[in-house]
């Protein structure tokens, strides 16, 4: 009897324990929110494939965010054509297949366009599941240059791509009278694109690549890397992908005593940076995408965001908000929601202005003028340079 | 910097790595030895005892200070608090299923759905943040020509040998440490003779799961920033140096795990390939180990294990 009473005791926790998961992870399962239909009635929906679970889970979060004021604004003020736009999550995790499976679910639910994007290798494979449909899409956030290369015909990527950073990177580089640079990434789409470009074009402006490193996700020790940078003489690390191990890895280039400099992609422009660099991160410059913070124009986004959801505004929300704002003007443009007349509106796009300042494509579409921008951490803060 | 140097200061890397792989080890090789388990959810005991050690340290800073003594208030309550999850653990978990003479099988997927649990429940609970240990730490330490070592490397190789000498007393010379090396060898002959196997079991996993969760703490303040994955990587990891110590023996864990943080280490600063190759380089190494020597290097085919 008691050894049944025991079992069943344990059963019971187990399934209290795994509901209270399943309930955490339903909350980031797509959901629909409700909108109250405006007068000409009907609904617009958008879909906002994004990581809201998994390491990337904080930049999804405070992405969506920053889309739903947009969209709560659009429709306060009537919505498109008339109708309310309704948007509809999917949480591609950061992973390739579960990104495709998310893209799949989002045409089954009815979208008519698709804003977000944040993990280049999660956003390439569902590119043509959208494109299928003639479903515009508008990245607002990854940028491997994969994505210009695949795209087949509906994308838009209104952040600069690893084209436009790896200018800026090679420009920093030869202000800072670099002359080895050491290059480490982190062997995914992203980061290694970055890389790879950066690599070339150091290289063909007649400068050394000393290294170029490959580290493993999710591993915290970077002990043997730091000895094998500093034993190359190496002047300047350039950190190619995200900020929570790019911390780790300032950390240790600074304990283990490399004094040269250290800059990190757009991958790792968030304040977390900071906080989990601590000291050792004074003095690291970051390749960022328009940041809330420093854009005069987005002053009055960034109060709002941080008065509605009690935390600032991430390196990513403005161009969610943009990217949001760009679709619904590209909507109304189009007079429909037909997909063909979309994806015209979104190419004939000109002198769009967001937050970020003026969106306009070039032929790839992706953006003809570059918008990143070169911070330092100083005192404890970001301080554009 | 001359290739002396850089050797010194890789092999001063390597050993600390791999001390971290030891102690997580341990408890793989503990578990296994005394039920044939392998733990897969021990990675994750890690990452909690991370957390646990984080939230402790959070309420005791402002009383011990954040330095060393609140540190190791947090490391002692860290232990204590996971060493009684890895019991709970084993109770609701796996000795129902002992219990029930499961097939290995089962209590293998078991473990792996305890870890899962585990993983997502912390995902839940922290909202899949970062959380930054607030240390009072500095990167002072001594310089031996170009060789740097910290204060903090030293003291957490010296907490490393501490705990594992601890362990290597309380196996061999206690009568608990008889009781389990006892069921390693005959559960049903232990019964006879009046041992409690289910509560030394238990005590096993509480045992081991201290030692993860001093790991945890441990990574947490030298590396300074923790995660729910965190317990992923270095689990397999600390799994495999287990493996190439012999799983089962004790010695052979916290030798395995100082091969595999040496070899990684090495593997970092390979002459003309990049180090990307650093896991083909030390993991290729260890398969043509197990290969000449299947049972790892302190493992014996059948005979006693711990």
């Amino acid at each position: 009897m008691s050894k049944k009473f025991r079992s069943m005791v344990a059963v019971t926790i187990l399934a209290l324990a795994l509901g209270v998961t399943g309930c955490g992870t339903q909350s980031s399962e797509p959901t629909t929110p409700s909108a109250t239909p405006a007068a000409g009635g009907g609904e617009i929906i958008i879909g906002l494939p994004l990581p809201m679970t998994g390491s990337e889970a904080t930049y999804g979060k405070d992405m969506e965010n920053a889309i739903k004021m947009a969209v709560d604004e659009i429709n306060g003020k009537g919505g498109v054509n008339g109708k309310n736009i309704v948007t509809v999550t999917g949480d591609d995790a950061c992973d390739p297949q579960q990104a495709t499976a998310a893209a799949n679910k989002l045409v089954s639910q009815g979208v008519v366009a698709i804003v977000g994007g944040y993990c280049s290798g999660a956003t390439i494979p569902t590119l043509t599941v959208y494109n299928e449909k003639n479903i515009p899409f508008v990245i607002t956030a990854a940028n491997s240059s994969k994505i210009a290369a695949q795209n087949p015909g509906n994308t838009f990527e209104i952040n600069g791509t690893a084209v436009h950073q790896t200018q800026k990177a090679i420009e920093l580089f030869k202000k800072l009278g670099a002359k080895n640079v050491a290059i480490v990434e982190q062997g995914d789409a992203y980061s290694s694109d970055l890389a790879k470009q950066t690599e070339d074009s150091w290289k063909a402006a007649g400068n050394t690549v000393v290294s170029h490193d490959v580290t493993n996700k999710g591993e915290q020790d970077f002990s043997s890397l730091v000895t094998s940078l500093k034993s190359k003489n190496a002047d300047v690390v350039f950190w190619t992908a995200y900020y929570a191990d790019g911390a780790l890895l300032i950390k240790q280039l600074r304990q283990g005593g490399y004094k040269g400099a250290i800059v990190v992609g757009d991958g790792s422009s968030d304040p977390k940076l900071i906080e989990m660099a601590g000291a050792a991160g004074e003095g690291t410059y970051v390749l960022s995408p328009p940041v809330a913070d420093y854009l005069p124009t987005a002053k009055q986004f960034a109060e709002a965001y941080k008065a509605k959801f009690n935390q600032s505004a991430g390196a990513y929300a403005p161009l969610a908000y943009d990217g949001m704002n760009l679709m619904a003007d590209a909507l109304k443009r189009a007079g429909s929601t037909d997909g063909k007349a979309t994806i015209k509106a979104l190419s004939d796009t000109k002198d769009f202005v967001g937050l970020a300042g003026k969106i306009n494509f070039a032929a790839d579409k992706t953006l003809k003028e570059s918008n990143f921008i070169v911070l330092q951490i100083t005192g404890g803060q970001f301080v554009l340079q | 910097m001359t290739v002396f140097y850089i050797v010194i200061q890789q092999i001063v890397n390597g050993l600390i790595l791999g001390s971290f792989y030891s102690l997580i080890a341990l408890g793989y090789s503990m578990v296994y030895g005394i039920i044939k388990l392998l733990n897969f959810a021990h990675g994750d005991i890690y990452m909690v005892g991370a957390f646990v050690g984080y939230g402790a340290l959070g309420i005791l800073g402002s009383r011990l200070g954040i330095g060393w003594l609140g540190i190791a208030a947090a490391l002692l309550i860290s232990m204590f608090l996971v060493g009684l999850l890895g019991m709970l653990v084993h109770r609701l978990a796996y000795q129902p299923l002992i219990n029930k003479r499961a097939p290995r099988m089962s209590l293998l997927i078991t473990a792996v759905g305890v870890s899962f649990t585990l993983f997502n429940g912390v995902m839940v609970l922290t909202n899949g943040e970062y959380k930054t240990f607030n240390t009072g730490l500095g990167y002072e330490g001594i310089s031996l020509g170009l060789v740097n070592i910290t204060y903090t490397q030293i003291i957490m190789v010296v907490a490393t040998g501490i705990l594992m000498l601890t362990l290597y007393w309380f196996i061999n010379r206690t009568l608990y440490g008889k009781a389990m090396r006892a069921i390693a060898l005959d559960q049903d002959a232990c019964r006879l003779m009046g041992i409690n196997v289910t509560k030394t079991i238990g005590l096993t996993f509480f045992v081991g799961s201290a030692l993860a969760a001093a790991a945890g703490v441990m990574a947490g303040v030298y590396y300074g920033s923790i995660q729910f994955y965190m317990g992923f990587v270095i689990g397999l990891k600390a799994f495999t140096a287990a493996v190439i110590g012999g799983i089962g023996s004790i010695p052979g864990a916290m030798i395995g795990g100082l091969i595999l943080g040496l070899l990684e280490t090495a593997g970092t600063q390979l002459p003309f390939i990049g180090s990307a190759w650093k896991d083909v380089f030390s993991f290729g190494i260890l398969i043509l180990l197990l290969v000449f020597k299947p049972t790892g290097i302190l493992g014996k085919s059948e005979i006693e294990r711990m």
